[in-house]
């Protein structure tokens, strides 16, 4: 276990859905309804918001631990103080990020996003299929804009090296 | 769709709607993304239809957030000027359910049935963003009630069951397909337990993931479901009288030809 | 010229206490109770905590007071429908409802229930029982008369015929009749949430998940199964049994957002009880604090760990699942001291919902000019200097209807005499 960082939750909860924690009461109901957390002991919501409550940065933000959620919101629909589990859930993501850690799967999305801006391109086949249905081709019409507010956001900072 | 009277317009130069990954990335980037989504759909004066449950909460979400709070509205905006558009709140984010439902309205429905199917047991997949979060979002769900009596409409039975609320586990694919595939198999045991004969999903996300899914199941857990996985509206189509293309039928993983023979 | 009359609305312990003492005092009290008889919640409990002790045994010699006390006037079966006036001077509007029944003549010896072909769910029994259609709500009904329920009477009179004292009276008219009165009591009670507005724990659909107000029913020796605890479904005795805490309370999804105060007493309580009657069930609390505050209960919690071998689990259970052929229940919990998601079977799950305002009293509220707060409970003028008085003078309120802040049993019979005592300053006064 690492160091004990007590400004972490706090500084979670001043971010943009973030602010959910300070209402923990660590009942478990959120835990108790998580379909992933019943398959594995690695991803538990309440315990996610007790080691943010506790301050245990590291361990928080440098691990798998926060990106195994379904985003299902059966947490969030759960908690009996409104704690908004769910979107703790991303603000925890969101500042992982920040550190420079995300999974290869979502970096892979997010460049994708930046450089085509779609998240997931069509597979060889599926282009050949579209063509052969009569529908038309992807455009990446959007994709100056989409560049031009990823850049502001700094979003594109984020992005893994090419 | 036009047969019940809605035109459906595809949104020109629209943008990915910032679903689950990139909301875990950065929450300025999914409000303004989604927002110029938004703004085009207001250039156009009409309201957003989304296919995907993803799409749907990504950009309900946002539009509640930004006709809620001015702060939000302003922030999203100046990142807008950028590409040169601004969100002014003037749209509503529906999906599938919600405009058959909603717009077009049960009975338009039912009277555009011909050839009802009678007897099928069907379990619906209304997707974790037609059913949760309640609290947000309360009157706008409408994955239970209504997807069933759409669902009933077709003359096919929306069978109880215990997980209707739960996850495909389609976001975790390509994080840990693993757990994905655990999901979705928990998933499917419970429709199996059910008795049913098809599931019927809304979203697209869904389809692939319990359809093509169960494929993943077989390979990597050796367990079999054989339960066909239609999109509620090949549902209403074949309840409409009208058949299904080629392509379509083949393009279900787990083969439909037998449960709906005749009507393809 | 003192008023020295008092109306008290609600026939429940708290009401009960209040009228006693003003009536001891030599108060003319009018003791309203819109049900057919006093007694409210307190009858429907077998056991109070945490002396154990039966709760119709302390209930009864006081119901009993009340009836044969010279001062009080029992208007059972009614209800306030207009007040006008104000303090020393009010004029209530009272609804006798028709029992059909004249009490003056009726002995309570249920000939009339015996031959009643009508058979409908029993109110008191939280629906698990059934009674007739010309009824008495539960044994030592005070006053001891019967009531023909005429929404499912079928008229065929056969009641008239057996009663041999001849006071079933079919034709009786509601009355409504005023009451001069120098004060007004509020004493009605509370009401339980209902647990079907959570659907993922399955109330109302799984016959196996009841409230705790039904299991009290249960446990009850004067109960549908003669205080047997046996499981609606099948009648089976229950092996495994849990009570799952806050369901209801303490949420922000439907506004009871307090805490009811009362429950993880009761509960320990119940589990304590289960415990004597069938030692080889087990029986789990699932909680999210245990709160045992006041004298003798912790204790009374560590003695249900210790000696009762009553499990304490600290968890929230998420769902509750059914198993459509024994119909027994599953639940999903993290045992949050374990850091373990588990899931466990049970035959029976015990809902301990929040307690909220009685049915009728926010229209009670308005009838009286009363002031209620969010959750539609009597506010107090002042929870400092005048924690009983309503915000309308001369009108005082006690018991549960006051809210959650009370604690149980002893604590309405407080307030109960509070009231009494503060409605004796107000108008035997500073004159």
């Amino acid at each position: 276990m690492s160091e004990l960082d007590l400004n972490f939750m706090s500084d979670i909860a001043g971010t943009p859905r973030g602010n959910g924690i300070l209402v923990c009461i660590q009942c478990g109901r959120c835990s108790s309804g998580c379909p992933v957390a019943r398959l594995t002991s690695e991803h538990n919501p309440r315990r996610l918001m007790e080691m943010v409550i506790l301050g245990l940065r590291k361990d928080v933000l440098s691990t798998q631990l926060p990106w195994y959620c379904l985003s299902c919101f059966t947490c969030l629909d759960r908690c009996p103080q409104g704690g908004d589990v769910g979107d703790v859930m991303f603000a925890i993501r969101n500042q992982a990020v920040k550190q420079g850690n995300m999974p290869a799967g979502v970096a892979a999305q997010a460049k994708a996003l930046y450089e085509t801006t779609r998240v997931i391109n069509p597979i060889r086949s599926a282009i050949d299929k579209r063509a052969s249905l009569g529908l038309g081709q992807l455009d990446n019409e959007s994709l100056g804009d989409v560049q031009k507010i990823l850049k502001r956001t700094g979003m594109d900072k984020l992005l893994p090296p090419t | 769709m036009p047969e019940l009277g809605v035109e459906l317009v595809d949104m020109k130069g629209a943008n990915c709607c910032a679903p689950f990954s990139i909301q875990s990335v950065d929450y300025y980037s999914w409000l303004a993304l989604a927002a110029r989504d938004l703004c085009i759909a207001e250039e156009m004066g009409l309201d957003i239809m989304t296919l995907c449950n993803d799409c749907y909460e990504s950009l309900l979400m946002v539009n509640n957030l930004l006709k809620k709070n001015p702060e939000l509205k302003d922030k999203a905006n100046q990142i807008l000027s950028e590409v040169g558009k601004e969100y002014k709140g003037k749209v509503e984010v529906k999906n599938l359910v919600d405009v058959l439902y909603g717009d077009v309205g049960i009975d338009k429905v039912k009277n555009a049935i011909k050839e009802p199917i009678d007897g099928l047991r069907v379990g619906a997949q209304p997707g974790c963003h037609l059913t949760k979060p309640k609290r947000i979002h309360f009157e706008l769900l409408r994955g239970f009630k209504e997807l069933d009596e759409l669902i009933q409409a077709t003359g096919a039975e929306s069978v109880p069951y215990e997980r209707k609320e739960m996850c495909c586990g389609g976001p975790l694919r390509d994080i840990n397909d693993d757990l994905s595939r655990s999901i979705s198999r928990e998933k499917l045991r419970a429709l199996k337990d059910s008795e049913v004969q098809a599931i019927a999903t809304v979203c697209p996300f869904c389809f692939l993931q319990l359809d093509l899914g169960q494929l993943e199941v077989k390979r990597h857990f050796n367990e079999e479901f054989n339960l066909p996985v239609v999109h509620f509206i090949e549902l209403l189509r074949m309840g409409m009288g009208m058949k299904l293309e080629d392509w379509e039928i083949k393009s279900h993983r787990i083969p439909i030809t037998d449960l709906f023979k005749g009507r393809l | 010229m003192v008023n020295k009359s008092v109306m008290v609305v609600g026939g429940g312990i708290a009401g009960i206490q209040a009228s006693l003492d003003l009536a001891n005092r030599g108060y003319k009290v009018y003791l309203v109770e819109r049900s057919p008889s006093i007694g409210g919640r307190m009858a429907q409990l077998d056991k109070t905590f945490p002396t154990m002790d039966c709760s119709m045994c302390i209930l009864a010699p006081k119901m009993i007071e009340c009836s044969h006390h010279h001062n009080v006037q029992l208007l059972s079966y009614s209800e306030v429908k207009a007040v006008k006036g104000t303090t020393g001077d009010f004029v209530v509007t009272v609804l006798r409802k028709p029992r059909y029944v004249d009490i003056t003549k009726c002995t309570g010896c249920n000939i009339c229930a015996e031959h009643c072909p009508v058979e409908v769910p029993n109110e008191f029994d939280e629906q698990l029982g059934t009674r007739k259609a010309v009824y008495m709500p539960f044994p030592q009904a005070v006053p001891r008369a019967m009531t023909v329920d005429k929404n499912n009477c079928i008229e065929c009179g056969l009641c008239i015929k057996m009663c041999q004292a001849g006071a079933v009276d079919l034709k009786q008219q509601p009355q409504e009749e005023d009451y001069n009165v120098g004060a007004i009591i509020v004493a009605t009670g509370f009401d339980i949430f209902d647990a079907s507005q959570i659907p993922t724990y399955g109330y109302g659909r799984y016959k196996n998940v009841v409230t705790s107000l039904e299991l009290e029913r249960l446990l009850c020796a004067s109960g549908p199964t003669g205080g047997h605890l046996i499981r609606p479904s099948d009648g089976k005795i229950p092996r495994t049994i849990a009570f799952i805490q806050c369901v209801g309370s303490r949420d922000r999804r439907f506004g009871a957002t307090y805490c009811s105060s009362i429950c993880c007493k009761y509960s320990v309580k119940d589990a304590v009880l289960i415990k004597e009657h069938e030692p080889n069930t087990t029986v789990s609390i699932f909680y999210i604090d245990m709160r045992a505050f006041g004298r003798g209960f912790q204790e009374f919690v560590n003695r249900a760990k210790s000696e009762y071998g009553v499990r304490f689990v600290r968890s929230s259970p998420g769902e509750i699942l059914e198993d459509p052929a024994s119909k027994n229940l599953r639940i999903w919990y993290e045992d949050t001291v374990a850091g373990r998601i588990e899931n466990a079977e049970l035959d029976l799950v015990v809902l301990c919902p929040a307690l909220i305002p009685s049915k009728g009293s926010g229209d009670l509220a308005k009838v009286l000019g009363a002031e209620v707060d969010q959750y539609g409970f009597f506010k107090a003028a002042d929870l400092i200097t005048s924690p009983v008085d309503t915000t309308v003078q001369g009108i005082f309120v006690c018991g549960y209807a006051l809210g959650p802040k009370t604690g149980d049993i002893p604590d309405s019979i407080m307030q109960g005499s509070a009231t009494a005592a503060r409605v004796a300053e107000v108008l035997e006064g500073s004159a």
